[in-house]
């Protein structure tokens, strides 16, 4: 928890996808532990509580949702074929990559809610049997991928309108992006917010259904 | 004044967790296989959206949780120290799947909506977006 603040501390100072207070934070305690020899298995009970939040965390999303219920049905049909075809081309294509390379049959699973929000990716995993810890891990690299690369990607597309802006970032670099994608401006977070909401919405309730079709 | 505001804080996280386990009992008495917490936050969407509950009884925890959703990521991601093994084998084979899915996915997210929004206005959102 102390690692968090010193982590948004430095964040504040140093902004880079690199700062992110997730990253560093991680960083910390995984030093910590290792320095001071406490085996993984101590710290557990710590990260239960923390867990604990990670419902109420996920029911919150619904606020940003709400506030964005206007600007999402006025374009709903842009944000929901773009959503679709974020989600789904992502996951076919980091599941197609990995069976090419001759990955195994849980990494192919967890990568295919590398995408959503870690509260709800967590959950999703324990339903369709992914590694928690892997899922986390693909999870927060794909934010950091997605928010370093996300605005640069979107100049050479020339997409210039916030909204698609907003939306690609959120679809796939959920919170992480989201972050990057509100400083851009007030409009780009807000349909990010609303992205990854509505990604972790559409990827929670059908992946369960049509995932044991392939296995 | 700071004591009205922890209470009102505490009111509205407790509800946010009541929501949450309405969520994961529905998913339970139907036996869904969908989060429960996205359930959860379904309900509270559709709750707002029909005037049962108000925005400002969950606003502020809900907007702090929110900003510090990443903050989640902490216990889980430092369960990493569990998984050199599989990263000194397949870490840069996973660090190119991940790299490239996320590109093709916004390009795909973003490329779609920006063709749907040209076509339907022929004129790019720009600020009048916020005046929505």
């Amino acid at each position: 928890m102390l690692a968090y603040f010193i982590a948004r501390k430095a964040a504040g100072k140093y902004p880079s996808p690199l700062t992110s207070p997730v990253f560093l934070s991680t960083v910390i305690v995984i030093a910590v532990l290792l320095l001071l020899n406490i085996p993984y298995k101590k710290y557990e009970p710590a990260s239960e509580i923390m867990t604990y939040f990670l419902g109420p965390a996920t029911v919150a999303l619904a606020v940003p949702l709400y506030r964005q219920r206007k600007v999402i049905s006025a374009y709903a049909v842009p944000a929901l074929t773009g959503l679709v075809a974020g989600i789904v081309s992502t996951i076919i294509s980091a599941v197609f990559i990995a069976y090419l390379l001759n990955l195994s049959d849980l990494i192919l699973v967890s990568l295919t809610i590398k995408s959503i929000t870690i509260p709800v990716a967590s959950e999703v995993a324990r339903i369709i049997g992914a590694d928690s810890i892997l899922v986390a891990a693909f999870v927060m690299i794909t934010g950091m991928l997605g928010a370093m690369t996300g605005p640069s990607l979107m100049n050479i597309m020339k997409i210039r309108d916030p909204f698609s802006r907003g939306l690609a970032i959120g679809t796939i670099a959920h919170g992480i992006g989201t972050a990057e994608a509100a400083r851009e401006g007030e409009l780009q977070g807000a349909v990010s917010g609303a992205a990854m909401g509505m990604a972790a919405i559409i990827t929670s309730l059908f992946l369960p259904l049509i995932l044991p079709v392939f296995l | 004044m700071r004591a009205d505001k922890i209470i009102k804080f505490t009111l509205q996280i407790t509800g946010l967790i009541l929501i949450n386990k309405a969520g994961f009992y529905i998913v339970e008495l139907f036996e869904l296989r969908i989060p429960g917490n996205v359930l959860g936050m379904i309900l509270l969407f559709v709750l707002l959206w029909t005037r049962v509950v108000r925005l400002e009884w969950f606003e502020g925890a809900a907007d702090f949780l929110v900003r510090h959703l990443s903050f989640f990521f902490v216990p889980i991601s430092v369960g990493l120290m569990t998984l050199g093994g599989l990263i000194a084998e397949n870490g840069i084979q996973l660090a190119v799947i991940l790299f490239i899915s996320a590109i093709i996915g916004m390009v795909f997210a973003g490329g779609t909506s920006h063709m749907l929004i040209k076509r339907k206005g022929g004129k790019e959102t720009g600020n009048s977006a916020d005046d929505l």
